[in-house]
């Protein structure tokens, strides 16, 4: 029998019991819709907690820690320096590395003061700040441009009561966009004296309100070779505070970077990366590390869900074999006729197979569309509710999902009209002919 | 009997048995039965209820597996085959007419009369101007979009027969086809029925209690326990006009002289003990 026709003829005997019909399809919608919210849900918290750890920073980065000061003595192969940095280069999935070179700067506007880290990143480091005005430091400039984040004015004190933000919950009358505002570096320790005080210019602001937290959000970032020139002219030969010295107290004559952050090409590479990292000796730390656990947590959710769902389905799919069975044993004799004017085995039991999936495509359809208007509800009324206040959708059903749950519908039904069609297929062509 | 052997053989029995076991006991529905049917006969089989003329019909139609012995049907030893190529013997070969109809009761008399079809894999174009043709043949060209259920039972009957003949089988199985129909109709059905398939050199095989009815056929095969008693040549034509008369008397024939004087070949005239047998027949 040609596939249309058995079709034909599978939906025409659905049409005949057409509340029958209704009733399953019905459960097969509740089954469907029920699996597809609940996974919904897993992928929407599994996502939100991605999106999560992304706000703190990249997952696709590995932060290195120079090992100096952790050790009894100073020991140079801990350093964190240009060779260093063109090892990690070469570990596979490494995109880039970028050092950093942290100092602690006093900044001073009016009659407010406060303390930062004046932090010099690579460019490829500083391209990735988003800025909510301004530009980029320019990298031919002479003197360090300053990118400054959005949280840095609210931790602004007045010097003369001491007080500040956090004593009186009034936000500091700083502007450093728009006004000049001098720094002053820390002191050496050898020499003695007060440091000059510096006015460098502002090309940037980080995105973000003083309330808005990002990674960037309390330091002013510079270009990492403008931050070594001016620490070589405020320093000169003295040991710069933050830099090793040698045993006789001397400092080197390079750079040891704080930290350095390491890209890999890939989230999912991040680990294998962290590890061949600290198998050389460094610390490091990734968001993608504490994600990774997270995403346990999240994993186990979501198969506890869609076990909830699945549940739902299962019944479905006994009440489809229930309704399969039931119009077998009505259409017995009928079955009975086709087989004695020719109708083939196969295309029996693919006449039943068909019509139980066609339930099943029929409840995966509607129950789908169900889904999509539940999800809609649920990310309305529940979804920042649910997950403490963080913004975005609970509910979300990618593409993949949707043609799963049709297909898996489907598969279901003829799963259970598998056993009720074998059973038509076996019946006995003389019941068609015995007169009752 | 020269004449009969050299017949083209459609049908051949031999040393046929079935045995249904009922726990202790045993049923010899078919009890050692041979015979052979010939390519374009029409041939009736009569007997007794219970006798076992359902039993060798549905085992000529491959639905039913003999207990022992052998059918072959055109040179194919069917009770050797298994379900899957039965079912296909069926297809290719067979038509089957049932007493209680068994239309589809969803679809209309076309959709029904090309139902075999569909099972051949015949595009449904072709399939539905099939089914129509064969419809105008048994008479119902009123009725092609008509339902079973808005059909009287003769109707019926004819889509049933439309259907058998739809798929142009060599063989066709007939049990009791008229079982369910008044004697005026059921006239017209057995007519029809003889005139098609004389018409297309088919074969069929029906099945009757009715001994009446069984003398439109070309040879009567009488069972009785599951044993053929008698064979009978019928080789003349019937006064059907005549019979049907005497049939719509409600009476039974009791002169079979009156028709056996008008074969061509007396030699072979029926006995009458056939007839008179029939008279302890049964009701129409
Ligand atoms: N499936 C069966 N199981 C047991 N006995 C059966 C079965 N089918 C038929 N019989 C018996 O076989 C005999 C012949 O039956 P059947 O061929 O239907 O007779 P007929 O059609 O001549 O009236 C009867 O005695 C009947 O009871
Ligand atoms: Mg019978």
């Amino acid at each position: 029998m040609r596939f249309f026709d058995l079709l034909t003829m599978s939906v025409n005997n659905l049409r005949r019991r057409k509340l029958r019909t209704a009733l399953t399809v019905l459960g097969v919608i509740i089954g469907t819709a029920s699996i597809v919210v609940m996974v919904s849900l897993g992928i929407g918290l599994k996502e939100m907690t991605v999106e999560q750890y992304a706000s703190y920073g990249s997952l696709n980065r590995i932060e290195v820690m120079s090992n100096y000061g952790w050790g009894s003595d100073s020991d140079e192969e801990g350093f964190l320096v240009d060779e260093t940095m063109e090892l990690f280069a070469q570990i596979p999935h490494v995109e880039s590395v970028s050092p950093t070179l942290q100092t602690y700067v006093t900044l001073k506007q009016g009659a407010y003061t406060s303390g930062t880290s004046l932090i010099g990143v690579s460019r490829a480091t500083l391209e990735e700040i988003e800025l909510g005005q301004g530009t980029l430091p320019n990298p031919n400039s002479n003197t360090m441009e300053l990118v400054v984040g959005n949280m840095v004015a609210r931790n602004f004190y007045n010097s003369k009561t001491g007080r500040g933000y956090w004593d009186t919950g009034e936000m500091p009358d700083v502007d450093l966009y728009n006004d000049s505002f001098f720094m002053t570096f820390q002191n050496t320790g050898m020499s003695d004296g007060k440091q000059k005080k510096y006015v460098f210019p502002v090309s940037g602001m980080v995105a973000g309100s003083a309330e808005e937290y990002n990674e960037h959000s309390y330091g002013i970032y510079v270009d990492i070779d403008q931050l070594k020139d001016q620490l070589k002219r405020v320093y000169k030969k003295n040991p710069i505070p933050g830099q090793p010295t040698n045993k006789k107290g001397k400092p080197y004559n390079y750079f040891v970077y704080d930290y350095a952050y390491v890209y890999v090409d890939d989230m999912d590479n991040v680990l294998e990366v962290q590890n061949a990292i600290t198998e050389m000796g460094y610390q490091a730390y990734s968001n993608m590390q504490w994600l990774e656990q997270a995403q346990e947590q999240t994993d186990m959710i979501q198969a506890v869900l869609g076990g909830i769902g699945a549940v739902s389905m299962f019944v479905a799919a006994i009440s489809i074999a229930n309704t399969m069975m039931m119009s077998i044993y009505e259409r017995t004799k009928e079955i009975g006729v086709l087989k004695v004017l020719g109708c083939s085995l196969g295309s029996i039991r693919n006449m039943f197979l068909i019509e139980a999936g066609f339930i099943g495509f029929m409840g995966g359809t509607a129950g789908l569309a169900l889904s999509y208007g539940i999800s809609k509800i649920v990310n309305q009324f529940l979804g920042s509710a649910l997950m403490g206040g963080q913004s975005g959708d609970i509910s979300r059903i990618p593409p993949w999902l949707s043609g799963m749950a049709i297909v898996f519908a489907i598969v279901i039904g003829m799963l259970a009209g598998l056993f009720p069609a074998i059973r038509a297929m076996k019946l006995s062509p003389l019941a068609a002919i015995r007169n009752e | 009997m020269e004449e009969t052997k050299a017949r083209e053989t459609m049908i051949q029995v031999k040393d046929l048995y079935k045995i249904y076991k009922m726990g202790e006991t045993k049923v010899h529905a078919l009890d050692g039965v041979d015979f052979e049917i010939y390519r374009g006969e029409f041939c009736a089989i009569t007997g007794p209820s219970g006798s076992g003329k359902s039993t060798l019909l549905n085992m000529l139609a491959g639905l039913e597996h003999p207990t022992k012995g052998e059918i072959i049907i055109a040179g194919k030893h069917i009770e050797k085959l298994n379900e899957k190529q039965l079912v296909t013997f069926r297809r290719e070969r067979v038509g089957f007419i049932f007493q209680s109809y068994n239309l589809i009761a969803t679809m209309n008399a076309v959709e029904n009369v090309a139902l075999p079809l569909s099972f051949r894999g015949i595009p449904k174009v072709e399939r539905l101007k099939r089914a129509k043709q064969y419809l105008k043949l048994v008479g119902l060209e009123k009725f092609m979009k008509h339902l079973p259920n808005q059909m009287s039972g003769g109707q019926q009957q004819r889509v049933g027969i439309a259907r058998a003949l739809a798929v142009n089988p060599q063989i066709i199985f007939a049990d009791e086809p008229t079982g369910n129909l008044d004697s005026k109709t059921t006239m017209e059905v057995l007519k029809l029925m003889q005139k098609i398939v004389k018409e297309r050199n088919q074969t069929l095989v029906m099945v009757t209690h009715d001994n009446n009815l069984a003398t439109y056929a070309d040879r009567i095969f009488k069972i009785i326990d599951g044993k053929i008693v008698h064979i009978e040549e019928n080789h003349k034509e019937v006064d059907l006009m005549a019979l049907e008369q005497i049939y719509e008397a409600g009476g039974v024939i009791e002169n079979q002289t009156a028709t056996s004087d008008e074969t061509v070949d007396p030699e072979e005239i029926s006995e009458p003990e056939i007839m008179t047998e029939a008279e302890g027949g049964e009701e129409v």
